[in-house]
């Protein structure tokens, strides 16, 4: 069994990548860091643990210009594999440029020791795809699929002005700090549409009409890319539980068309892609 | 600062009846950076235009918008007449108040508030219109022309002559088409084979015809000009390069019952068979699913008796790829069958014993019996046994006209027929008697009145308005109960035959072959002419056009006369180096594109791609997408895919139906 | 010709906005005036080349702007004039009116609709229940509420500047 360090320091040494991508130790307990390791000597300070809740794939997009000549090291938990393999789809990447260190993963936690919503519902321990497996394969654990799904029971329940209520009460909190765009590792556009002038499709001002238009939008732009790795809505600090827009989208997108995001690099992404027979129930 | 000059057209009472045309003028006169507004009798009209002309230069208009019919009806018109001025045709736009305003409400004062709407709409948008430049694009000077019956043959032919090079396909073994079935023809009485067959052969000798039997269209993709068409010729199993057509193939193939298309299953054919003595191209067929070889894997008689070794029986379908720069399609029409199972999913008829009995035979089966080539030779004896019939019922409107059996229209043909068919019989069987049911009598054409009296008054056919209710055996007679309404009777007929004269309905198959088309068609499946009136023979796809009864029932002389005006169209297309085309075409904003490639996937043209952008230094900064604007053909649907907006679409820019929007409710 | 007939008056008049095709609704549009049908005169339609053309934001704003109900209407599958365009906007419109329900945009005031160049009977029908379903929901009143209440600003009076005296 080899270690993440070991790895990383093989890595390094033979030159085969130009930096390992990956967690160590903060100087705040319960919260890790990001480490940019370049050296052999650097990559012992790599670390994994139940803390690491950043999903470090944003490192890979352009805007960070990480991706070089040489391939990058990344460390990955399941859920941030297919945070990459959508941006392989999205040709934000190459999978040859991406060497993925997956570290087995039981679930992770934020500062504040909470388990994330998303790990509840995880089955995956290790990525489908990687290229070294940092520790060894854990034992699969069996959990109901659906139940990612489960928070989104509660709305089900409730008339559309009632969700008009709920969501408007948390739209009004927003300030458009734009924290949730970017944490978000998808949202990698060179010029986000709210950013957009000629027309102005999102009003920029924080009415809580002009943040229903921008979270609809959010929700929208991330329908069949999310992966749900949760870091919009750790990174929100008005805590508007974004992530029930994602799986909601998610849901919708599972339902009808049997696609998950980030399953597989090779996929057609779902809105870039349709089927004949789609259902049209709702069409007249 | 823009400066918009707003034509309000009364279009005569069209729109004046219900629109308060000097109030829309007024309103309109009210809105920002609109400087002119007028209405006027008729904006198209001559006088209407140099209004139109006279106000953008004495106003300095920037932009114009004709409040008037559909843009699909005139917005050629209005632009063309911009573009006299100094200002650009596509600074020009239309708001529709009549199709969907003055002609669709009643209420008056509604109506005006709405096309005043529909005016600030278009003037908000008009506003951000830049003035474009037509794309040219190259034209292929060659035709394709589909079906091979009479109208596809005659549209071939004249585009031939013209000197353009056609492509013919024909999806059966032979062209000929229904009229190749026929036996004379009205109202004049001359023999279909007589008159069609040189043209048969003309359309597979002439040097500017290539011509394609037991072939279907697979794929088209392209565009007026530019059309890349996929073909595929189906397996004969016979080398048509070698074959001589000596025909000895069919004498030695031991399967002989099978029953004939050609003679509508009153004659019989071989497995391997030519499906009539003047079939052009003059090469049989291997029918494989009948073929004993095929089937058990022994026999190959064909094979041993033909002295050309043209029989081969691991032929392929083969794939042809032709370029043309325009279509015809002259796909023709099908008999309604009165079965229990039919190909177009109609309703049978029960009452007529669903045609079981075999002496209730259609009218196409008739002219079968009737033909000197025919399965008897010309005698008109009838199926069951070959007795030659002493009293023929004929029945119109089979299907037609019948709303419970999803047919609500006239097929146009079976009047003149039918009396063709009485005449005929007569001739034969001259003491034989006709009984013709009927509707109406629909003999509207040159000559075609006379043709019908004379049926009536000379041949002695006697005419019943009325419906048969009931057709049913007994013995040897059958016994034909109907109406005759014009006496207020109940008629009850011992007949020996039953003639019916079935609706004509669309190709069962033509759904799939106009969705590679893009061309619209009825709730019958018929095609549709871009213009009811005044584009008969044009689709709303351009470059392709109608000839025949794939777009309503027509007779011969109607089917000849589209053919010849498609092929005028396609010889009018083809007469230019280039085509202009509207600049409605996508582009991408490459600064802000992060090539995430969702535009490449989703264009159904596959005009994106990708494009590196490199430094100087050749180093590779980022991908973003690329559109080929000769291959787009301005849906945008990459548009709708691209999360940054990164790709705008002229014509429908975003900025312009943004403002639409905006300016819906003020 | 048709007898007039009574317009009757409703209270409330709603705005309705349709996204339509050029090629199938459009024209299917302009053959319901052609054959002279009478429909509900509420609908503003706004021409596209295709539904693929049609995003989600376009909707929305037409929300913003005041629509009570929004139309979208194109050729039927297999139909579409640009072949595909209307395939990839079934698919978004499948996830995107889903979307509108859960943040509690009642979803009938959205609707969805094939209707092709022959189908001018259908259009007329189809403008008039979106309108008279539209109608019986009320207006949308949904949007005007959060952009008052959200500019609290805006009922502050600004306080008059003291006047500087040297």
């Amino acid at each position: 069994m080899e270690t993440l360090q070991n790895i990383a320091q093989g890595l390094l040494e033979r030159g085969d990548v130009s930096m390992v991508i990956g967690y160590t130790p903060g100087t705040i307990p319960g919260k890790t860091k990001t480490i940019f390791a370049r050296t052999p000597e650097a990559a012992q300070k790599l670390t994994f643990n139940e803390n690491c809740v950043n999903n470090l794939s944003i490192y890979l997009t352009r805007q960070y210009g990480n991706i070089g000549e040489k391939p990058v090291a990344l460390v990955v938990k399941a859920c941030d594999a297919r945070t990459v393999n959508v941006l392989i789809q999205e040709n934000q990447l190459k999978r040859e440029q991406v060497y993925l260190i997956a570290v087995p993963c039981n679930g992770v936690k934020d500062e504040h020791g909470v388990e994330q919503g998303k790990c509840k519902s995880c089955a995956q321990r290790v990525p489908k795809d990687y290229d070294a497996l940092a520790g060894e394969t854990p034992a699969p654990v069996e959990i109901d699929p659906t139940l990612r799904f489960k928070a989104l029971e509660q709305f089900d329940a409730m008339s559309p002005d009632e969700r008009w209520e709920f969501w408007m009460k948390e739209f009004e909190k927003c300030v458009k700090c734009y924290a949730c765009r970017q944490a978000c590792p998808l949202c990698y556009c060179e010029r986000c549409i709210t950013d957009k002038t000629t027309p102005r499709w999102i009003e920029p001002d924080t009415s809580t009409a002009a943040n229903l238009s921008w979270h609809i939008t959010r929700a929208f732009h991330l329908a069949g890319r999310c992966i749900g790795c949760g870091e919009c809505e750790r990174a929100c600090h008005q805590n508007i539980p974004l992530g029930l827009l994602n799986r909601k989208m998610a849901k919708e997108v599972f339902d009808n068309f049997g696609y998950r995001a980030g399953e597989s690099a090779e996929a057609k992404p779902v809105f870039a892609d349709f089927r004949y027979d789609d259902k049209e129930e709702f069409i007249r | 600062m823009a400066r918009i000059g707003v034509f309000v057209c009364h279009c005569g009472e069209n729109i004046g009846r219900t629109v308060d045309c000097s109030v829309v003028a007024k309103e309109s006169a009210k809105l920002r950076d609109v400087v002119y507004s007028v209405d006027y009798k008729y904006m198209c009209s001559d006088p209407g235009q140099i209004m139109v002309k006279d106000a953008i230069k004495k106003h300095n208009l920037t932009g114009v918008v004709i409040a008037s019919c559909s843009p699909l009806m005139h917005e050629k018109t209005f632009r063309r007449a911009v573009q006299e001025t100094e200002l650009s045709p596509f600074l020009c736009e239309m708001a529709n108040i009549r199709e969907q305003c003055s002609w669709v409400h009643e209420d008056k004062v509604l109506a005006t508030k709405k096309a005043v709407d529909l005016v600030r709409l278009m003037v908000e948008k008009v506003k951000r219109n830049t003035p474009l430049e037509p794309i040219r694009i190259p034209v292929t000077k060659r035709a394709l022309v589909i079906g091979g019956g009479i109208a596809g043959i005659q549209a071939a032919l004249d585009i031939a002559d013209g000197n353009q090079e056609v492509v013919m396909v024909e999806k059966s073994p032979s062209i000929g088409g229904h009229m190749a079935q026929l036996s004379e023809t009205f109202p004049t009485l001359d023999c279909s084979q007589c008159i069609l067959t040189p043209k048969m052969v003309s359309a597979n000798s002439h040097k500017n015809i290539k011509l394609y039997t037991y072939t279907e269209v697979e794929s088209v993709t392209g565009y007026i000009g530019n059309f890349d068409v996929t073909l595929r010729k189906k397996a004969r199993y016979v080398d048509d390069s070698i074959c001589s057509g000596c025909g000895i193939c069919q004498e030695k193939c031991p399967q002989k019952k099978i029953s004939s298309e050609f003679n509508t299953g009153l004659g019989k054919r071989p497995a391997i068979y030519i499906p009539f003595p003047q079939a052009v191209p003059n090469i049989p067929v291997i029918d494989k699913e009948r073929c004993t070889y095929f089937k058990n894997g022994k026999c190959k008689a064909c094979e041993k008796f033909c002295d050309r070794n043209a029989i081969k029986f691991d032929q392929t379908d083969e794939f042809i790829n032709i370029k043309v720069g325009a279509i015809v399609v002259a796909t023709g029409y099908e008999m309604y069958n009165i079965g229990k199972n039919n190909k177009n999913g109609i309703k049978g008829y029960g009452e007529y014993g669903c045609g079981e009995d075999p002496d209730i035979i259609d009218s196409l089966q008739f002219e079968r019996l009737l033909s000197a080539s025919g399965p008897t030779f010309g005698e008109v004896k009838r199926p069951s046994d070959g007795k030659v019939p002493e009293t023929v019922v004929f029945l119109q409107c089979v299907g037609s006209r019948d709303k419970a059996k999803g047919m609500e229209y006239c097929s146009k043909i079976c009047c003149m027929y039918t009396a063709k068919h009485t005449m005929l019989y007569k001739h034969k069987v001259h003491h034989g008697q006709a009984f013709v049911f009927y509707l109406d009598i629909r003999a509207g054409g040159k000559n075609y009145d006379e043709f019908v009296r004379r049926a009536i008054e000379e041949d002695g056919a006697i005419y019943l308005r009325g419906r048969v209710s009931k057709i049913y055996r007994e013995g040897d007679k059958l016994i034909v109960k109907g109406a005759d309404t014009l006496s207020g009777s109940q008629v009850e007929i011992a007949a020996d035959l039953v003639v019916l004269a079935t609706a004509i309905t669309a190709q069962p198959d033509i759904v799939p072959l106009a969705q590679k088309l893009g061309v619209g068609y009825d709730k019958y499946h018929f095609l549709s002419e871009a213009h009811p009136k005044l584009k008969p023979v044009e689709t709303n796809s351009a470059g392709i056009f109608l000839a025949g009864a794939c777009q309503a029932p027509k007779d011969i002389p109607e089917s000849v006369a589209q053919a010849s005006a498609a092929a005028a169209k396609v010889l009018g297309l083809c007469s230019a180096t280039e085509l202009e085309r509207e600049p409605y075409v996508a582009k991408v904003y490459e600064s802000t594109c992060a090539g995430c490639g969702f535009c490449i996937e989703a264009c159904p043209y596959k005009a994106i791609d990708n494009k590196a952008i490199v430094n100087r230094q050749g180093k590779l900064i980022k991908n973003v997408a690329y559109i080929n604007q000769g291959l787009c053909q301005g849906c945008g649907t990459c548009l709708s895919v691209c999360r940054s907006k990164s790709i705008d679409l002229a014509g429908f820019t975003d900025e312009q139906i943004f403002s639409e929007i905006n300016s819906l409710f003020v | 010709m048709s007898q007039h007939k009574e317009t009757i008056k409703h209270d409330f008049e709603p705005n309705i906005v349709a996204f339509v095709c050029n090629w199938c609704t459009y024209t299917g549009a302009d053959l319901a005036g052609t054959s002279r049908l009478k429909y509900e005169p509420n609908v503003r339609i706004i021409r596209l080349p295709c539904t693929g053309r049609i995003d989600y934001n376009l909707l929305l704003k037409a929300f913003e702007s005041g629509a009570d109900g929004v139309l979208v209407s194109g050729c039927h599958p297999n139909d579409c004039h640009y072949n595909l365009g209307n395939f990839h906007a079934r698919r978004r419109f499948t996830v995107f009116r889903q979307l509108l329900d859960f943040v509690g945009i009642d979803i009938r005031r959205i609707q969805f609709a094939w209707v092709s160049a022959a189908e001018g009977a259908k259009w007329a029908q189809l403008v008039t229940q979106v309108t008279n379903e539209v109608r019986e929901l009320g207006p949308f009143t949904n949007y005007k509420r959060i952009s008052e209440l959200s500019f609290p600003y805006k009922e502050l009076e600004p306080e008059p500047l003291e006047e500087v005296t040297a």
